[in-house]
């Protein structure tokens, strides 16, 4: 198989799983609204939850996967690896953006402020920036072996940033205690509710893996034309 | 290739760009003037009746020192550039790591000199209640130090060679500070209300853990960053 | 009605998730079909 042949099946595979995961969202979105109860002290807005923890899982998953076959890439070399590095950037990159909005849509309800610097939210945040720092860079470098290394070594350094922000937030809280707002029970979700999260989780999931997989095919489609066009002008 | 000749070499480096800087002075120079500027302007934005100088002092010195850093970091490598002395460097014999070191040395005397000129002005010009406590915020000061240049110097090496290298500097360096320079702010006003240790311990252990990882993973990730 | 008033938020967060995941699929889709 060429490499263009490969390049299409991963974009079908991948147009499939998205689309799939798209029709599978349509059915989170009626069953969270019209079949799961209203909680009685938090009201619709509780619902959000269905949404932006699964957002926020897919923007965490992302950006777990850029850092780690960053360092796998420095190690291995292979350009592939680069490929799904920034692929995973920037769908990473779109699900933060939900994930951020619909946080502070959530929290002013539920917890009485747009914004907390809590660890979780301030990390999340971080996550934001730093993912746009990467793809920036990326944008900046055109020799496509150093853009590989140098994106590598950002996301080396990302991933080994975040556990340092979580616990710097973390430190400030302790030793600055502020009084807690009511939190809603996120670990003890009543059956209904469980499942319409988990059935969020798995679509979520199931679209990074299609939109990452779409995301690595058209980078190879657009290498591919580049390449040809290159020859054309030689 | 020992011991020796690794330190010999990243001594070398650092004296040389030091040398070169010392030719200049612009850097420094600026650092000194933006110094001042933060002092006069933290003091001037505030409500007197609200805000006392201890309680703005730990931040208006900490984004001192974190811009003259910046400042700082990229003429390092800017100056690499415009000389093609890193090919020469890396025809030597030094291992690739000592040019990393050797950078980061030159750097950290950069950034310390601002810091041994900037901490007794803000002592002056703020009334800051310091005897005692002298030592402390000076190991703060070169925890916290080590750390952002030590990430800075990482990346400005690769951010020398894009466009928009200035802006990219601190574009991608700012997560990198969050840490150590809120560590930093934190205890530095700690220190200077006088609280003991065991209120310092944990943001000391946080710039130690940060210090260490990132020191190590630095230099191994230093490699990665030469174009062959 | 027993629960607080806040669905207005609820429409919100759905609508703008919505949006932003449709825009990127089509986004993607798009940019494929033009290059492959």
């Amino acid at each position: 198989m060429s490499r263009y042949d490969r390049a299409a099946s991963i974009a079908r595979t991948g147009t499939w799983l998205s689309g799939i995961a798209l029709v599978g969202l349509v059915g989170v979105y009626i069953r969270a609204l019209a079949f799961t109860p209203i909680e009685r002290f938090q009201g619709p807005a509780q619902k959000i939850y269905y949404i932006h923890v699964p957002t926020a899982w897919a923007a965490l998953m992302a950006f777990s996967v850029t850092g780690i076959v960053s360092l796998l890439y420095l190690w291995l070399r292979d350009r592939k690896l680069d490929v799904v590095a920034a692929s995973s950037a920037e769908v990473g990159l779109a699900f933060s953006v939900a994930m951020l909005t619909t946080g502070p849509i959530w929290g002013k309800p539920i917890w009485g402020t747009w914004w907390s610097w809590d660890a979780r939210l301030t990390s999340t945040l971080f996550i934001f920036l730093l993912f746009i720092g990467y793809l920036v860079l990326r944008n900046a470098l055109g020799d496509p072996e150093q853009r590989a290394r140098y994106s590598a070594v950002l996301g080396t350094l990302a991933i080994v940033l975040v556990p340092f922000i979580h616990m710097t937030v973390y430190l400030f809280r302790t030793l600055h205690p502020r009084p807690i707002i009511a939190k809603p029970g996120a670990p003890s979700l009543p059956g209904e509710m469980l499942v319409t999260f988990f059935l969020s989780l798995a679509v979520f999931t199931v679209l990074y893996i299609g939109f990452v997989m779409q995301r690595y095919a058209l980078t190879v489609f657009e290498d591919i034309r580049e390449e040809e066009a290159a020859h054309a002008v030689s | 290739m020992g011991d020796a000749q690794f330190w010999r070499a990243a001594f070398a480096l650092a004296g040389k760009d030091l040398r070169i800087e010392w030719r200049t002075k612009t850097a420094f120079a600026s650092s000194l003037v933006f110094a001042v500027l933060v002092l006069a302007v933290f003091y001037f934005m505030r409500d007197p009746t609200i805000v006392t100088l201890v309680d703005i002092a730990p931040g208006a010195l900490w984004v001192t020192i974190t811009f003259a850093a910046m400042l700082g970091l990229n003429r390092a490598f800017l100056l690499e550039q415009e000389n093609h002395s890193l090919d020469g460097l890396l025809l030597t014999p030094a291992p690739r790591t000592a040019i990393f070191v050797g950078k980061l040395l030159g750097n950290l005397v950069f950034v310390f000199t601002v810091e041994l000129v900037s901490l007794p002005l803000f002592i002056l010009f703020y009334d800051l209640p310091l005897g005692r406590e002298l030592p402390t915020l000076t190991l703060v000061m070169v925890l916290a130090t080590v750390a952002f240049v030590t990430v800075g110097t990482l990346l400005s090496s690769m951010v020398v060679r894009t466009r928009f290298a200035e802006l990219m500097l601190p574009v991608l360096l700012l997560p990198f500070l969050v840490p150590p320079v809120v560590g930093a702010v934190q205890l530095t006003a700690r220190i200077l209300a006088s609280r003991p240790l065991s209120e310092l311990s944990g943001w000391l252990k946080l710039l130690v853990s940060f210090d260490v990882v990132f020191l190590v993973l630095c230099v191994l990730l230093f490699e990665a960053t030469l174009d062959e | 009605m027993q629960y607080p008033d806040n669905g207005a938020y609820m429409v919100a967060a759905y609508v703008v998730t919505a949006v932003v995941v449709v825009a990127y699929a089509a986004w993607l889709w798009y940019r494929i079909q033009k290059n492959r």
